[in-house]
C-alpha cells in the first residue's frame, strides 16, 4: 500500500486545497511510507531559499491548536497558526510561537540514558535496543496492576495507545495530569456540568456571541481551557462594527490579564463568588419579574454585599446590566473554582446562565463538541485523583511508573508528596524531552521527540464549535537520538510478548495512527475524505487534522436548574495568616515555558516582569507594612514557605497576595533552573467537592526579610507609577 | 638666581617707589633682557624631573593603560553592554566627556585669539599654556566620541572619502557637521598653536644640544628671526587669530545642535548654541586657571612670568562668563518652563526633584554661587590656590551640566513606559583615562615645549614703559604691530 | 527615470496617498496584551534575548512592546487599553536625517524606514530622536547557544553588537509577496500576507496592509473614525493608527 505512493503523488495532493501557501504533507525529511526517488529530481524543500510548510498540532498546551510550520532546508524556521484549523483559525499564542525554542533548546535530552542513581547528575548513555529492552522488561517482569502510566493533559494518540494497552493487559489506566488542568479546575467544571446537565463535559462559553459577559475568576484570555479560541471570542464580544460593543465584568480578587480588559473589575473577597453570583441572580430575577427561582431565593443580597465587599448598589447595577441584556453570559473559572466551595461557585454561576436562558444559544453556554473519534469526555485527573495515585505509590502498589508529558515534581504541589512516594516505586521511566525535575528523579530517560518531530493526533477538548481531531506530523527530522514513545511502547510490547504484543499489533506509530483514524475515512460531514487510508492519512497530515463541518456542540438542558438549591456558603481557607493567597498561571510561561528563553524575556502582561517570580501586593498594604518594590518577603503557609520579591500592584485586594506559577525550577535546563520560586510549594492538599485542588484556598503570613532583589521589568517604574520622579503620584 | 635676587630688591624698595610697585605687579613693566628670559624658560623646561614627577607620570600612565587602553579594548570586544547606556539613555558619559573636553579646549582659543585680537596685554605669558589645552582637550574629545560609537572600527565611514559603493556621509546629520567642525577645529587650533611656537622652538634649538637640538631643529622649520620671517609669521598669526574665532564659536554651536536639532523635550532649544559656547568658556577658563596655578607652583621661574595680575585678570573673565552662563541658563530654563509642554515640564521637574536633583543644585552652586561669591573680591581672585579651587569646581559644575543635559534629560521622553535612569559602567575608567591622558600629555609637553612664548612677552615689555610726569608714574603703551 | 520635478522635496506629498505605503491599524480595545505578537516578532526577525539583568535595564530587544498604564486607585483601578508600540514607520521620520552614515533611510518603494544594519556604526542618534522609543540597540553580541541558531530565519539578517535595529514591518515578507506576485504577473492582493505580529494576534487586533489603497482593509479600518496616531503633533506622519475603543 505504502510503496505505491510516490512523493510526486504527495506533492500533487499538496497542491489541493492549499490556497495561499502550499502546505505540504509529511514528505519532508521525516517522511515514512514514501518511496525515495533519485536526487536528480530535487524536491522543493531542497531548493535554496525555498520554504516548505507543514501542518501540525501545537503541543505547548493541551488546547490543540493547529500550526503550520515553515521549514527551510530541513530546519524549522517559524510556527504560524493553521488558518483552516477550526480551533485557532490561523492564530497562535506566545507559547505556540516559541515552540521552536523547545525544539532547538540547547538543553534537550539527546539520547536514551540510565541514571546512576535518582537525582544524580551522572548518567550513562544507552542505545535504543537496550532502552526498548528495559521497557519490555518493566512491562513483562511486573504484574500489570503494578504498572502505571502518568501522562500529560493532552488527549492524544499516545493516551489512546496506552489506554488500549492497559485495557488489554490489565495495567492501570493511564492518568493524565497537568498543572494547567489543576489551575483551570477542569474537574470542577466537568462535575458541575454532570450535576446540572446530567452529562460530564467541559462547558463551552460562547463569549463572542454574548452582549454582557460576567466572568467569575475565569482567566480565559490567559491559559484557561483554550486561550486562543477564547481570545477570538473576546474580540467578537468587543466587535462594535456589526453589533453593539459587548460589556465585560470580571470578579476576582487580583486583577488578571483577563480582568485588565474588563469594563468593570470587581475585587470581591475570595470565597464569596457563589454568594455574589446568586445575589446577582436574585436581583436580576427581581428585575425580570415573575416568580423568584428557588435557586436564588435563599440569598440575601445585602448579606452578600457585606461579605463580598461589593456595594449593594453595585450588585444592583450589575443585576440590571445582566437582566436587561439579551445576551448575558456568566463564566465560572480559575481561582473562583479552586476553593473549598468551588463546585458551588460553578453551579451558582451556571445558574445565572439558566436565568439568562442562554443554553445552547449563540452567546451562551454549550457542551463542548466531542472530537470525531470520541464518545465521551474524559477529563484529566484532578488533584485528588493524583493524590490517590501517590497513595498507591506509597503503598508499594506501583512498581513501575512511566512518565510522559508531565512533570509532577514541579506541577504538583509539594504537599502531595509525589517525590516522597516515588521512593517506593522501584522503577521510574521518563520519556521527557527535557531534563526536568521528574526526569532527574527517574531511573531511565528515554526521550520522546519534540512535538514538531512527532506524529500523532490530539482531540480538541473545547474551544471549537466543530468536532476536531487535530493532526500532527514531523516537520523536521529528529535533531537528536530520540524516539517516539509510541514506537518505543509498540516495540517493547512486541518484545514483552503475550497480551502486550497482542494489544499493539502494529509495525510502528504511524500504523497505529492509521488504525485509529481509519474509521473517519468515510464519515459524512468530514473536512476530508479519502478512498484509502494512505490518501486519507496524507490529507489528514496536509490539513493538520480532521474536523466535522457541522456544529458538534451540545445544548445543555436548563430544566430544573433554577429549582435546585445551591449552598451559597463562603469558602473555607486553610492555614493561618492575614493574607489570602492567589497563585495564578503565568500567562506567558505556563507550566512548561520556563526553559524557552524568549518566553522568559516576554513581559508578563500585567506586571511586565521578565525572567523571575514576584509577589503581588496591594499598594496600600505594602505602604502599611513598609514594603517597597523589590523587597524580598517571606511567605509562610501551612504547607511551606518561600521568599520572593514584591511587586507593588495597584489592582489587588489589600488582604490578598498573588504569585505566578511557572518559575522555580530546580532542573529543566539553563534558562529555567534556579530562577524564581514555585508557589505550588505553598499549597496544602485541600480539595473541593469535585476533587480539584483548593489552590486559592490558602491563607498565608508575609514578613519582610530586609533583602532586595531587583525585578526586571519592561515598564518604567518612574513612567508608569511615578516612583522616583520626585513626586508621589 | 639672578631673577629672584633682583625681585627681592624690587620688593624691598616697593613701598618707597611707585615705579617699583608697578614692576612688582605687572610683568609687562618688569622687563628682563631677552637672553635672560630665554634662559629661564629653557631652564624650566629642561630642569631634571624630580622623583615626584616620575611618580605622577607612572600613576597617570597606569590610569591611561587601564582606563583608556584595556577598558576600551574590552568594550570594543564585548560591546557597549559593559557601559551604562540603555534605552532611553542611549547617550551617556562618553558624549558628556566629548562636550566637556571640547568645552575645555575653548579657553585656549579664546584667550589666545580673542585676547590677541583685542590686544589684551595680560594674555602674553600664558597664550601657549592655553593653546596646548585646546589641542590636548580636543584629543580627549575625539577619543570620547569614538568610544561612544557602537562599531568604532567602521568610524571612517563617517568621513567623506571616495569609495566604490558610492556612499557618502549624510550631510543632514548634525553628527556629520559635528565631525567636520571638530576636525576643522583640531587642525586649525593645532596650526594656531604651532605658529607662535616657531620662534620659541628656534630659540630652544639655539640653546640645546643632542636629540633636543634635532627635535627643535625639525620643528622650528629653519626659523632664524629675519625681518621677512617675522612679517610672514605675524601675518599668518593674524589671519589665524581672526579666522579661528568663528571656528571656535561654530564648533560648540554645532555640538549644541546635536541636541538642539533633536525632537526631544529639553533639547529643542534655540538658545543652545550660545549657551553651549558660554558654557564651554566657563569650563575652559576654569581649566586655564588651574593649569596656570599648577605650572606656577611646580615649574621653575614661572613666578616671574605668571603673577597675581594674571589670576586677577582671568578671575574677572571667569566672573563675567559665569554671569553670562547664568543669564543663558535662566533664559533657557525660563522659556522652556513657560512653554508649558507637558513633557518639558516633567523633565524640568525631574531635573530638580528627581533622583539626580542633587546634581542639578550642585551645578548651580558650582557654576554660579561659588564663582560669584569669591571672584568679586580682587584679593581673593588673585590668590592662585583659591581661584584654582573655584576653577575646579566650575569644571565639576559644567561636567554636571552636560551630564544633566545628556543622560538625565534622556531619561524623560514622550514614552513614559520607557523612562529609565542611567547608571554609568565602564564609562568611569574610560573617562578617568581621558583625564589622565590629558594631564599626561600636558606634563610631557611641559618638558618638550617652551610653555612661555618669550618673544611675545618681550614684545609686550618693549611696548610698555613707565613714564614720570612730575611725581606721577604713568604706564604708557606704544603700538608695535 | 526621475525627473527634476520628482526630486523637489517640497512637492513630495507626505501623506497616506503615497504610492506603495504600508500601514497598520491596531485595535487597543481588543488587544489582550497576551504577548503573542512579541513572541512572533522575535521568532520571525531573529531577535536576540538579552537575559534578566539587561532586560531589566532597558536593553531588551523587543521590536514591539505592549504598554499599559493604570488609571484610578484601588478599588476603582483600571488598566489602560494595552498599547502595542512598534516602529511607526513615519512618513517624515525624525530618526532618518540624524544618522551620519545613512544607515536609516526612507524607502521610496515601500514608504518604510529602513535600517541598514551593515551600514550602521552605532551612534544611536536615531534612537534618541525617535519619539516612540522603539529602536533597540545591540549592546552586546548576545548569546544564542547551539542549536538555537537552527531556527534563524534565513530571510532576516542576524545583527551583531554595535548595531541599531527596529521593526521593519516584516519587509522580508513584503518582498516575498511582491516577488511572488510579480512572477505571477499580478499585483499583491490585500490580505495575501501579513506581518508576523498581525498573523499571530489571537484577537486580530493588528491589521496590516497598503494604506494608499482605499479599498484595503487597513485603509477602511483606519478611516472608520476615532483613530489616533500617536504623537501626531510632532509631524512625523506615523503609519500606525490606534483605536482606543471602550
Amino acid at each position: 500500500m505504502s510503496e505505491q505512493f510516490s512523493r510526486r503523488d504527495f506533492l500533487k495532493l499538496a497542491g489541493v486545497g492549499a490556497a495561499t501557501t502550499a502546505i505540504l504533507t509529511g514528505c519532508g525529511p521525516a517522511s515514512r511510507y514514501v518511496k525515495r526517488e533519485p536526487y536528480m529530481q530535487m524536491p522543493e524543500y531542497n531548493y535554496n531559499g525555498q520554504s516548505t510548510y507543514y501542518a501540525t498540532t501545537c503541543r505547548e498546551c493541551a488546547a490543540g491548536c493547529g500550526l503550520v510550520v515553515r521549514t527551510s532546508q530541513g530546519r524549522a524556521i517559524k510556527t504560524e497558526g493553521n488558518a483552516n484549523h477550526p480551533l485557532n483559525l490561523g492564530k497562535t499564542c506566545a507559547r505556540g510561537q516559541a515552540t521552536l525554542q523547545g525544539l532547538y533548546n540547547p538543553d534537550r535530552v539527546t539520547n536514551p540514558m540510565k541514571r546512576a542513581s535518582r537525582g544524580a547528575d551522572s548518567t550513562q548513555a544507552m542505545d535504543w535496543e537496550a532502552a526498548i529492552q528495559a521497557v519490555a522488561d518493566a512491562l513483562k517482569n511486573n504484574k500489570p496492576e503494578e504498572i502505571a502510566f502518568l501522562m500529560g493533559m493532552a488527549p492524544d494518540h499516545l493516551f489512546d495507545l496506552v489506554t488500549d494497552l492497559a485495557k488489554a493487559t490489565g495495567m492501570n489506566a493511564p492518568v493524565r495530569f497537568g498543572a494547567l488542568g489543576m489551575f483551570d479546575a477542569r474537574a470542577t467544571l466537568s462535575k458541575a456540568a454532570e450535576n446540572l446537565f446530567g452529562q460530564a463535559s467541559l462547558p463551552f462559553f460562547d463569549v463572542g456571541g454574548a452582549q454582557v459577559v460576567f466572568s467569575f475568576g475565569a482567566n480565559f484570555l490567559e491559559t484557561w481551557l483554550s486561550p486562543v479560541s477564547y481570545t477570538r471570542g473576546f474580540a467578537g464580544l468587543r466587535e462594535a462594527q456589526t453589533k453593539q460593543r459587548g460589556k465585560f465584568v470580571q470578579f476576582e480578587s487580583r486583577m488578571s490579564m483577563t480582568g485588565g480588559k474588563a469594563d468593570e473589575w470587581l475585587p470581591l473577597r475570595p470565597g464569596t463568588e457563589a454568594l455574589v453570583a446568586l445575589a446577582i441572580g436574585r436581583l436580576a430575577a427581581e428585575i425580570l419579574g415573575g416568580s423568584m427561582p428557588r435557586v436564588f431565593a435563599s440569598v440575601d443580597p445585602k448579606d452578600a454585599a457585606t461579605k463580598s465587599g461589593i456595594k449593594l448598589e453595585t450588585l444592583e447595577h450589575l443585576a440590571e446590566m445582566f437582566a436587561s441584556s439579551n445576551g448575558a453570559l456568566a463564566i465560572p473559572g480559575g481561582a473562583a473554582l479552586g476553593q473549598s466551595n468551588g463546585l458551588a461557585v460553578a453551579e451558582a454561576v451556571l445558574a445565572l446562565n439558566a436565568l439568562s436562558g442562554n443554553f445552547g444559544k449563540p452567546g451562551g453556554v454549550y457542551l463542548s463538541a466531542l472530537a470525531p473519534n470520541q464518545t465521551e469526555y474524559n477529563r484529566p485527573a484532578s488533584a485528588r485523583e493524583m493524590q490517590a495515585l501517590v497513595q498507591n505509590m506509597f503503598d508499594g502498589k506501583i512498581k513501575v511508573l512511566f512518565v510522559h508529558g508531565v512533570n509532577p515534581l514541579f506541577e504538583l504541589p509539594a504537599s502531595l508528596e509525589f517525590g516522597g512516594a516515588s521512593k517506593y516505586v522501584s522503577q521510574i521511566i521518563s520519556f521527557a524531552s527535557f531534563p526536568d525535575e521528574t526526569a532527574r528523579e527517574a531511573d531511565f530517560i528515554f526521550p520522546d521527540h519534540h512535538g514538531l518531530e512527532s506524529w500523532g493526533y490530539q482531540r480538541v477538548a473545547t474551544g471549537s464549535a466543530q468536532p476536531v481531531l487535530s493532526g500532527a506530523q514531523p516537520v523536521v527530522s529528529p535533531y537528536y537520538n530520540t524516539r517516539a514513545t509510541a514506537d518505543v511502547l509498540i516495540a517493547a510490547a512486541q518484545l514483552a510478548g503475550g497480551s502486550f504484543a497482542a494489544a499493539l499489533p502494529f509495525k510502528d506509530e504511524v500504523e497505529f495512527l492509521q488504525s485509529k483514524i481509519a474509521s473517519l475515512m468515510s464519515e459524512a460531514d468530514g473536512s476530508i475524505s479519502g478512498p484509502d487510508i494512505a490518501t486519507f492519512m496524507a490529507y489528514f497530515q496536509q490539513h493538520g487534522g480532521y474536523w466535522k463541518l457541522t456544529d458538534g456542540r451540545g445544548a445543555p438542558s436548563a430544566e430544573d436548574m433554577l429549582n435546585r438549591t445551591i449552598a451559597a456558603e463562603e469558602a473555607e481557607f486553610a492555614g493561618e495568616g492575614e493574607f489570602f493567597f492567589v497563585p495564578f498561571v503565568s500567562p506567558t510561561l505556563a507550566e512548561a515555558g520556563a526553559n524557552k528563553p524568549w518566553l522568559q524575556e516576554l513581559a508578563d502582561p500585567t506586571t511586565t516582569v521578565m525572567w523571575n517570580t514576584w509577589v503581588e501586593m496591594n499598594s496600600e498594604t505594602a505602604h502599611e507594612l513598609g514594603i517597597e518594590n523589590d523587597d524580598m518577603v517571606k511567605i509562610v503557609s501551612e504547607a511551606g514557605e518561600l521568599e520572593a520579591p514584591v511587586y507593588v500592584y495597584p489592582a489587588i485586594r489589600p488582604d490578598t497576595i498573588a504569585m505566578p506559577f511557572g518559575q522555580g525550577h530546580t532542573a529543566f535546563g539553563r534558562y529555567a533552573e534556579g530562577r524564581g520560586v514555585n508557589p505550588a510549594d505553598l499549597l496544602g492538599s485541600h480539595f473541593n467537592e469535585a476533587g480539584d485542588l483548593a489552590f486559592a484556598g490558602m491563607k498565608v503570613k508575609v514578613t519582610k526579610t530586609g533583602e532586595k532583589k531587583l525585578l526586571s521589568r519592561l515598564e518604567s517604574v518612574m513612567g508608569v507609577y511615578g516612583i522616583g520622579l520626585g513626586e508621589e503620584k | 638666581m639672578a631673577y629672584e635676587k633682583k625681585h627681592a630688591e624690587h620688593a624691598h624698595a616697593a613701598h618707597a617707589h611707585g615705579e617699583e610697585h608697578f614692576r612688582e605687579k605687572h610683568l609687562m613693566l618688569d622687563p628682563l633682557p631677552r637672553g635672560q628670559m630665554n634662559d629661564m624658560v629653557m631652564e624650566s623646561m629642561m630642569e631634571k624631573p624630580t622623583w615626584k614627577f616620575w611618580v605622577v607620570i607612572a600613576i597617570l600612565s597606569a590610569i591611561v593603560a587601564y582606563g583608556l587602553v584595556y577598558s576600551w579594548a574590552k568594550m570594543i570586544a564585548e560591546g557597549l553592554g559593559i557601559a551604562g547606556v540603555n534605552r532611553p539613555a542611549y547617550w551617556g558619559i562618553f558624549l558628556v566627556n566629548t562636550v566637556f573636553w571640547i568645552g575645555i579646549s575653548h579657553a585656549g582659543t579664546f584667550i589666545s585669539a580673542i585676547l590677541r585680537v583685542f590686544k589684551a596685554e595680560f594674555r602674553r605669558p600664558f597664550t601657549r599654556a592655553a593653546e596646548l589645552m585646546t589641542t590636548f582637550g580636543l584629543v580627549q574629545a575625539g577619543f570620547s566620541i569614538f568610544m561612544h560609537m557602537g562599531r568604532v572600527w567602521l568610524s571612517y565611514w563617517l568621513m567623506p572619502y571616495p569609495n566604490q559603493r558610492m556612499l557618502w556621509p549624510n550631510l543632514h546629520s548634525p553628527l556629520t557637521w559635528d565631525l567636520l567642525a571638530i576636525t576643522t577645529y583640531l587642525l586649525s587650533s593645532t596650526m594656531y598653536l604651532f605658529l607662535p611656537l616657531i620662534p620659541d622652538l628656534a630659540m630652544a634649538r639655539d640653546r640645546s644640544t643632542g636629540w633636543r637640538k634635532n627635535f627643535y631643529k625639525i620643528l622650528a622649520l629653519g626659523f632664524r628671526g629675519t625681518e621677512g620671517e617675522w612679517t610672514h609669521l605675524r601675518n599668518a598669526m593674524n589671519i589665524f587669530a581672526f579666522a579661528i574665532i568663528p571656528v571656535m564659536f561654530s564648533v560648540h554651536t554645532i555640538v549644541s545642535w546635536d541636541f538642539a536639532a533633536a525632537t526631544r523635550p529639553g533639547w529643542s532649544s534655540t538658545i543652545f548654541g550660545p549657551y553651549f559656547v558660554v558654557g564651554a568658556l566657563h569650563s575652559g577658563m576654569g581649566a586655564v586657571i588651574v593649569v596656570l596655578a599648577v605650572i606656577r607652583a611646580t615649574m621653575k621661574h614661572m613666578k616671574y612670568f605668571i603673577r597675581a595680575e594674571h589670576f586677577d585678570a582671568i578671575g574677572k573673565l571667569m566672573l563675567i562668563i559665569s554671569m553670562a552662563w547664568a543669564y543663558f541658563f535662566f533664559n533657557d530654563y525660563m522659556v522652556q518652563w513657560y512653554g508649558g509642554d507637558k513633557w518639558t515640564k516633567q523633565l524640568l521637574h525631574f531635573h530638580e526633584a528627581g533622583p539626580m536633583g542633587w546634581m542639578w543644585f550642585a551645578m548651580l552652586i558650582f557654576n554660579i554661587v561659588i564663582p560669584w561669591a569669591i571672584l568679586w573680591n580682587p584679593k581673593w581672585r588673585s590668590t592662585p590656590w583659591l581661584v584654582s579651587i573655584v576653577g575646579i569646581l566650575i569644571n565639576v559644575g559644567m561636567w554636571f551640566e552636560r551630564y544633566i543635559i545628556i543622560p538625565v534629560s534622556l531619561t524623560i521622553n514622550r514614552m513614559p513606559f520607557t523612562w529609565r535612569l542611567y547608571k554609568p559602567g565602564v564609562e568611569i575608567p574610560l573617562g578617568l583615562g581621558t583625564l589622565a591622558f590629558f594631564i599626561l600629555l600636558y606634563m610631557i609637553a611641559s618638558k618638550l615645549i617652551p610653555l612661555i612664548p618669550v618673544w611675545e612677552v618681550q614684545e609686550g615689555q618693549m611696548a610698555h614703559e613707565l613714564k614720570k610726569f612730575g611725581r606721577e608714574t604713568v604706564v604708557t603703551v606704544s603700538e608695535l604691530e | 527615470m526621475a525627473t527634476l520635478a520628482d526630486l523637489k522635496i517640497s512637492e513630495v506629498k507626505l501623506s497616506e496617498e503615497q504610492t506603495g505605503k504600508w500601514g497598520m491599524v491596531i485595535d487597543q480595545d481588543i488587544c489582550t496584551g497576551c504577548q503573542a505578537c512579541v513572541a512572533a516578532c522575535a521568532m520571525e526577525n531573529n531577535l536576540s534575548f538579552v537575559g534578566e539583568v539587561d532586560s531589566g535595564y532597558g536593553r531588551s530587544m523587543h521590536w514591539i512592546r505592549i504598554e499599559r498604564f493604570w488609571e484610578g486607585a484601588y478599588p476603582e483601578v483600571k488598566m489602560t487599553p494595552n498599547q502595542p508600540m512598534m516602529c511607526q514607520q513615519c512618513g517624515s521620520a525624525p530618526c532618518e536625517p540624524v544618522c551620519p552614515a545613512y544607515a536609516t533611510m526612507h524607502s521610496q518603494a515601500e514608504q518604510l524606514n529602513l535600517q541598514v544594519y551593515n551600514r550602521c556604526v552605532g551612534t544611536r542618534y536615531c534612537a534618541n530622536n525617535c519619539p516612540y522609543q522603539v529602536r533597540s540597540f545591540n549592546w552586546r553580541d548576545y548569546e544564542r547557544p547551539e542549536p538555537l541558531s537552527n531556527q534563524l530565519n534565513p530571510d532576516v539578517t542576524v545583527r551583531r553588537r554595535g548595531v541599531m535595529e527596529k521593526c521593519t514591518f516584516c519587509i522580508q515578507r513584503i518582498h516575498k509577496a511582491q516577488d511572488k506576485a510579480k512572477s505571477e504577473g499580478r499585483e499583491v492582493v490585500d490580505g495575501e500576507f501579513t506581518t508576523a505580529c498581525a498573523q499571530a494576534c489571537p484577537a486580530n487586533a493588528i491589521t496590516f496592509g497598503r494604506v494608499d489603497d482605499p479599498e484595503s482593509l487597513v485603509s477602511q479600518l483606519a478611516h472608520r473614525g476615532h483613530g489616533v496616531k500617536h504623537l501626531e503633533e510632532l509631524g512625523a506622519l506615523p503609519s500606525v493608527t490606534y483605536f482606543k475603543g471602550g
